[in-house]
């Protein structure tokens, strides 16, 4: 349902508009900067995924 | 699959007399980072020793264009770390102080490295609204292997604003466990202090692999010229060896035996051989104005461990100049405990399942943090045949309402070919 809200509420935007949305600051994903930053936080804390890193392999044991 | 999707989209694609290469040169990504971080709770001294670790990662990121449509990347690194808590397994080096959980050892297992190798392949089709990866990965260290592997489908429709994923990663890992010094063969526990005879419930695992398997989906939408917006979800399965093999428990209601002030464990956790997780996370992210963005991220997990957990973070890109933009950051994360944590001293020993593992219990974090990006987008500072485009420098701090705290320092570079 929130997929569908989201692709029918929303007039597309053309791609000569998206110069705002094209910024590198404005991608849909964790920073590649931020690696380290999640890889700790997947070992000390239980909860993981969801943010598309890794969320499998590795002990985190230490 | 790949060919049978391939083909299926190949009847998309519009034909344009020139199409932008998906990536224009290669690309080299440097990347360090320092970790460091203290604590009073460690799972290898049963929830009570000092948790102080400090690590050093490096890598190397490889990005080659290999034609207009597709790009390999190759992702390698090492990482170096020394753990006062992971020291403990053997408390009883005859170099140090005293034994003791807040004491480090200097055995073996005081210090380790992990090795990784991360290759993946992008596919992009003509009309750059299909996109298909496939990737490897093998990381190793002395008690730990891993070896993955995982494939994705990306579909982009409505002119570009909205976007569907769909990706899958098998881990296949297994350990090589190190045990606690007390658990095995030939440890004499004649000089342990304590009333009666030291006898532990200890038995070494017969199952040393760990599997993981995982499914990920993703949904983007553009929402205005200045908004978009994604919703994700994984659903991730594991089984096999899910404890750690040198974690200590003591438990309430046997008698206590010491050598010096280490206390001898009465046998290491016991989890459950199967976990499911699913983590279903959303990014909201505002152009604000042309020096302000707003990067806003939330994401709820549950497991079949009894643990539910909070995430939310925001992060706000400030753009000082052309070249440099500075973005503080904070996070915070909030987690219930696993049904089988247990204080030290407080699991029984009749229990099935338990775990001394902070990690595992409740507790909520904060992280504060900064970093700033220079980023020449004229790549004019050269090394070799390689044009500096970007440096981030990053800090976090990380405290924990249990008393652990950490900090660290990451920098990356990128350099891309001429």
């Amino acid at each position: 349902m929130v997929l569908a809200v989201f692709s029918t509420s929303c007039v597309a935007v053309k791609e000569f508009d998206k110069v705002y949305l094209n910024d590198e600051e404005m991608m849909l994903s964790a920073k590649a900067s931020e690696r380290f930053e999640t890889n700790f936080q997947i070992y000390r804390e239980a909860a993981s995924g969801a943010n598309g890193g890794k969320s499998g392999g590795g002990c985190g044991c230490n | 699959m790949f060919l049978t999707l391939k083909w299926g989209f190949s009847q998309d694609a519009i034909s344009n007399s020139y199409t932008k290469r998906v990536l224009e040169t290669a690309e080299i990504d440097l990347l360090f980072s320092y970790y460091d971080q203290d604590g009073d709770n460690a799972a290898v001294t049963g929830g009570e020793g000092t948790e102080e670790l400090t690590d050093a990662t490096s890598s190397i990121v490889v990005k080659i264009p290999l034609n207009p449509d597709d790009v390999l990347t190759v992702d390698v690194g090492i990482s170096a770390y020394s753990s006062a808590s992971t020291s403990n397994i053997d408390p009883f080096d005859k170099n140090s102080s005293i034994a003791s959980p807040f004491n480090a050892s200097s055995g073996a297992s005081q210090s380790d490295a992990l090795v990784h190798f991360n290759p993946s392949y992008q596919h992009s089709s003509k009309d750059r609204n299909s996109v298909y990866s496939v990737q490897g990965y093998v990381s190793s260290e002395y008690d730990y292997f891993s070896i993955g592997f995982g494939g994705g489908y990306t579909r982009l429709f409505n002119e570009k604003n909205t976007e569907i994923s769909a990706s899958f990663q098998v881990f296949l890992d297994s350990w090589n466990p190190q045990y606690p010094i007390e658990f095995r063969p030939g440890f004499s526990s004649q000089d342990a202090s304590g009333s009666g005879t030291y006898i532990s419930s200890f038995s070494a695992f017969e199952d040393e692999t760990r599997n993981s398997y995982s499914l990920s989906l993703g949904f983007a939408q553009i929402l205005t010229k200045r908004m978009q917006a994604s919703i994700f979800m994984d659903i991730v399965s594991q089984q096999g060896l899910l404890s750690t093999p040198h974690q200590r428990v003591y438990f309430g209601d046997v008698n206590d035996f010491f050598i010096e002030d280490f206390q001898l464990g009465d046998n290491v956790e016991q989890l459950p051989d199967t976990r499911f997780k699913i983590p279903i996370g959303a990014r909201l992210n505002y152009y604000l104005n042309d020096r302000v963005i707003l990067r806003s991220y939330y994401r709820y997990y549950s497991d079949d461990w009894g643990i539910n957990a909070h995430t939310t973070s925001l992060e706000i890109p400030i753009k000082l100049s052309d070249k440099f933009t500075l973005y503080p950051n904070y996070r915070y994360y909030s987690q219930t405990a696993a049904d089988y944590f247990y204080e030290k001293e407080a699991a029984t020993s009749n229990l099935p399942f338990y775990t001394s593992d902070y990690d595992l219990s409740a507790y909520n974090a904060h992280q504060y943090g900064a970093g700033i990006r220079y980023k020449d987008i004229f790549t004019s500072a050269k090394v070799l045949t390689f044009g500096l485009k970007t440096i981030d420098l990053r800090f976090g701090k990380y405290d924990r309402n249990d008393g652990l705290n950490a900090y660290i320092f990451s920098l990356g570079t990128t350099f891309v070919g001429d």
